[in-house]
């Protein structure tokens, strides 16, 4: 050890300690930091640390052909993938003006709330986590492996699927899958009371969470906060309903809402979301299997000399953490001229996440980065 | 970019430990440790990139790790293992060297995802290192974007098996041939890169101090030491060090 | 400040749009509107008048959310796109303007929409496009990096990754088999 490491550290007259809070720290989520002020355990000023997951998307997407970038482009948020192919695919047919099956539309809801659910239960487990149960943390991540199961059957990939392209889906979706999941569907429902005892009911966390991290509607309104975090604040917005793509104009959902504002009612808002997933997820089945059309896909042009007409086009997708929107630019070349990706948590993750934090305790820094769902592979890019 | 330092191609023979010079009690006592060393190691808990989503279901109750005595672990001076889950950004390059270099040995770094064996899907990125092993001694990759939890298993009970053998000893390696990682780093960070841990020193310590630690490399990096003052204020901590020294063999 | 979720009320929404689009444009002589779909509506605006224009529509049509701003670079000026969202009439209207690229320096409207802050900060460090009155300019992604903004088409990032890094030579046996049978690896 360099002496350099050992200098004693003279204390300021105010007892106020500056703390790395990340990025190898447990509580953090993903590879993200937090630079706190405190004073005693509680929070003076935070600042917010990204770019460890920095990859360059945005360029990199320039350097591709349309066809390339549907691989790369769920990569940009891990948990949740799937809307970043749906944005990316309905910003292309925008510009190209395709014509997609409505069997194809069905199917990509049918991705979209599966991954929902599964991106929910992965961050229950996690909120879970950093109050101290682990449990639920373990259930949930289980749960959410029979939904990565389906996910393999139906798309080939675990994880990143690129299943949605721009005109379309790759495969069709089989009866005897569509069974499987219903099954699979019944079996999460059974489950929701048990996760109601443990988790959402549990004395240790609604004490923790109740009125951790609150945010007013107003605030929520001007500091750009979307998704869920929104919702739980008592306003009823939600991408799905108000600028609804696919076929989310034809089914019948709630949405979702509390309005206490802080970590518990993010949490319940999330765990209604489940139940409206699960709903919906059963419409698409019984649509998918009365629909008797194999057209899942639309002509698309040769991919590897694919030009899209010149033209800009502006996407919105809903989701697990907010609204996810893609910009696109084309030249009418092969490669976008230009591709903006806004995810929902860099307005969550940064200026949000360091207002909420500030004037509460260090232990529930963690709790209300879970709470809001910040996802940081999305700020960074 | 800025100027300088060329990157160095890697030479890939290691240097092989001499195990005749033990005799047959140290040795004994080598298997054995070794035998214990293989059943219970800590998973430092830093995801780097998305390979960290697959690591989560290979922990808990689905793939439970904890059945071949792999526990995740908070901090990096307890930590056996240096999972590198994915792409690694050159900001976080940073960090994890400074992880790694915290780790007390014997220590273990398993690059998991083709991100980390050359780039993978970023290989044009700016932003990412490409091979890891230019920048730390690597035991084991697991290819695949992302590996399967199932992989990532098998992985680690390969590393197990290889710590039995008492082969995986990638990480005196780092002490041998710290010119060349330091070379490397140099080349990514800038020629006043340091880090708080004194490599030589150790190296020294572990009596791993050999012909390829030191070299133009680290010539300038203690150049930089020097300039800046840092090795006055460590020599009464280098006395204090030698006092309290224990011998490794 | 109603928030009306009836669908009744999305109805009509174009056409109470347009008339508030057409009173704004009727204050402000620079405008252009395009409208694409219902929802949808392309402004251009000379640089000067989009503060003016953004705290019209948000004062007076109800676009209470600033969803992204974009930047492109066309290589001999930068264009910037502000997307605006009304959670009242479901309308998204994305403003557009041209900058110079040299020096490329815009004013802020953090004052209007918190938001901006974040965007700004990134616009900065990724294309160089300094934002006067935002208050955080310093980095936040790219504090190690040292080089050009990388977005910039000028900078090749190719040619950058093919001077800094090395690649790793991958001959395992079963690629040798295959060679040995006059197979490739097709690039």
């Amino acid at each position: 050890m360099r002496a350099e490491n050992y200098q004693a550290v003279t204390h300021p007259e105010s007892h106020e300690f500056e703390l790395n809070f990340g990025p190898n720290h447990p509580g953090i989520e993903g590879n993200y930091a937090l630079k706190v002020r405190v004073n005693g355990d509680k929070i003076v000023a935070a600042k917010a640390d990204g770019g460890y997951l920095h990859r360059g998307f945005e360029k990199l997407m320039e350097g591709r052909l349309w066809i390339q970038n549907i691989a790369l482009v769920p990569r940009i948020c891990v948990p949740d993938p799937v809307p970043m192919e749906m944005c990316y695919a309905l910003g292309v047919e925008d510009l190209c003006q395709f014509e997609v099956p409505e069997r194809a539309n069905w199917l990509r809801v049918l991705q979209l709330e599966l991954s929902r659910i599964a991106a929910h239960l992965f961050t229950f487990g996690g909120h879970a986590a950093t109050v101290g149960m682990y449990s639920n943390m373990f259930w949930g991540i289980a749960d959410r492996d029979l939904i990565l199961d389906m996910f393999e059957q139906m798309t080939g990939g675990r994880v990143y699927h690129m299943y949605t392209i721009p005109g379309g889906v790759r495969r069709d979706v089989g009866v005897e899958q569509l069974d499987k999941i219903s099954d699979l569907l019944d079996y999460l429902e059974k489950r929701l009371s048990d996760y109601d005892n443990l988790f959402f009911n549990n004395k240790i966390f609604i004490q923790r969470a109740r009125d951790t991290g609150i945010l007013t509607p107003k605030q929520a309104l001007s500091w750009g906060v979307t998704g869920p975090n929104l919702r739980a604040c008592g306003l009823a917005f939600d991408v799905r309903r108000d600028d609804a793509y696919l076929c989310y104009d034809q089914i019948d959902f709630d949405i979702a809402t509390e309005t206490a504002g802080d970590a518990l009612a993010r949490n319940l808002v999330r765990r209604k979301e489940l139940a409206q997933s699960i709903y919906i997820v059963r419409q698409v089945i019984d649509y998918l299997k009365k629909d008797k059309s194999t057209h899942i896909r639309c002509q698309i042009p040769n991919p590897l000399a694919w030009k899209v007409p010149a033209g800009e086009t502006y996407t919105r997708v809903e989701s697990s953490k907010g609204e996810l929107s893609f910009y696109i630019v084309s030249n009418g070349g092969e490669k976008p001229y230009r591709v903006h990706v806004r995810g929902p948590s860099s307005m969550h993750a940064v200026q949000v996440l360091e207002k909420l934090v500030t004037g509460g305790r260090l232990e529930d820094v963690a709790q209300i980065m879970f709470s809001l769902d910040a996802c940081p592979p999305e700020v960074d890019r | 970019m800025k100027d300088v330092i060329p990157i160095q191609t890697n030479n890939t023979e290691t240097i092989a430990v001499s195990k005749n010079s033990k005799n047959i009690y140290q040795q004994a006592i080598d298997t054995f440790s070794n035998f214990c060393r293989a059943r219970s190691l800590f998973v430092l808990h830093y995801c780097t990139g998305c390979g960290a989503i697959e690591l989560p279901p290979a922990m808990t109750s689905r793939f439970d790790m904890e059945r071949l005595g792999i526990q995740p672990m908070v901090t990096p001076r307890q930590a056996d293992i240096l999972l590198i889950t994915g792409y690694v950004s050159i900001k976080t390059l940073k960090r994890v060297i400074l992880t790694y270099e915290q780790m007390q040995g014997p220590k273990y770094v398993i690059g998991i995802c083709s991100c980390t064996v050359n780039g993978g899907m970023y290989w044009q990125s700016y932003a990412t290192a490409k091979v890891l092993s230019e920048y730390l001694p690597v035991d084991m990759y697991i290819a695949g974007c992302m590996p399967r939890p199932e992989a990532v298993l098998t992985g680690l009970q390969q590393l197990m098996k290889k710590i039995e053998k008492g082969e995986a000893n990638s990480w005196e390696n780092y002490f041998k041939r710290y010119d060349y990682y330091l070379g490397n780093q140099q080349h990514l960070f800038g020629d006043t890169w340091h880090t708080p841990t004194d490599i030589l020193e150790e190296a020294r310590h572990y009596h791993l101090y050999g012909a390829e630690s030191t070299g133009n490399n680290t010539a300038r990096l203690i150049k930089y030491t020097v300039e800046h003052d840092l090795t006055k204020l460590d020599a009464p901590l280098r006395e204090k060090d030698s006092m309290t020294k224990r011998g490794k063999k | 400040m109603v928030w009306d979720q009836d669908k009744e009320a999305t109805k009509d929404n174009y056409a109470s749009q347009t008339i508030v689009l057409d009173q704004i444009l009727h204050e402000l002589d620079t405008l252009n509107i395009e409208q694409k779909n219902n929802q949808r509506f392309r402004v251009d605006v000379s640089a000067e008048a989009l503060p003016a224009l953004l705290s019209l529509l948000k004062g007076r049509a109800g676009y209470t959310q600033l969803s992204a701003i974009s930047c492109v670079d066309w290589e001999d000026e930068f264009e910037l796109v502000y997307h605006l969202w009304s959670y009242e009439t479901k309308v998204l209207v994305s403003a557009h303007i041209r900058i110079q690229y040299t020096p490329a320096v815009y004013v802020s409207v953090y004052d209007i929409y918190t938001p901006a802050g974040f965007f700004e900060r990134d616009i900065y460090e990724m294309y160089g496009v300094y934002f006067e009155g935002s208050p955080m300019m310093e980095k936040f992604i790219l504090t190690e990096w040292h080089g050009p903004a990388p977005m910039l088409k000028s900078f090749d990032t190719l040619k950058y990754v093919n001077d800094m890094f090395n690649w790793q030579e991958y001959q395992p046996d079963w690629l040798k088999e295959i060679q040995a049978k006059g197979g490739k690896v097709v690039s």
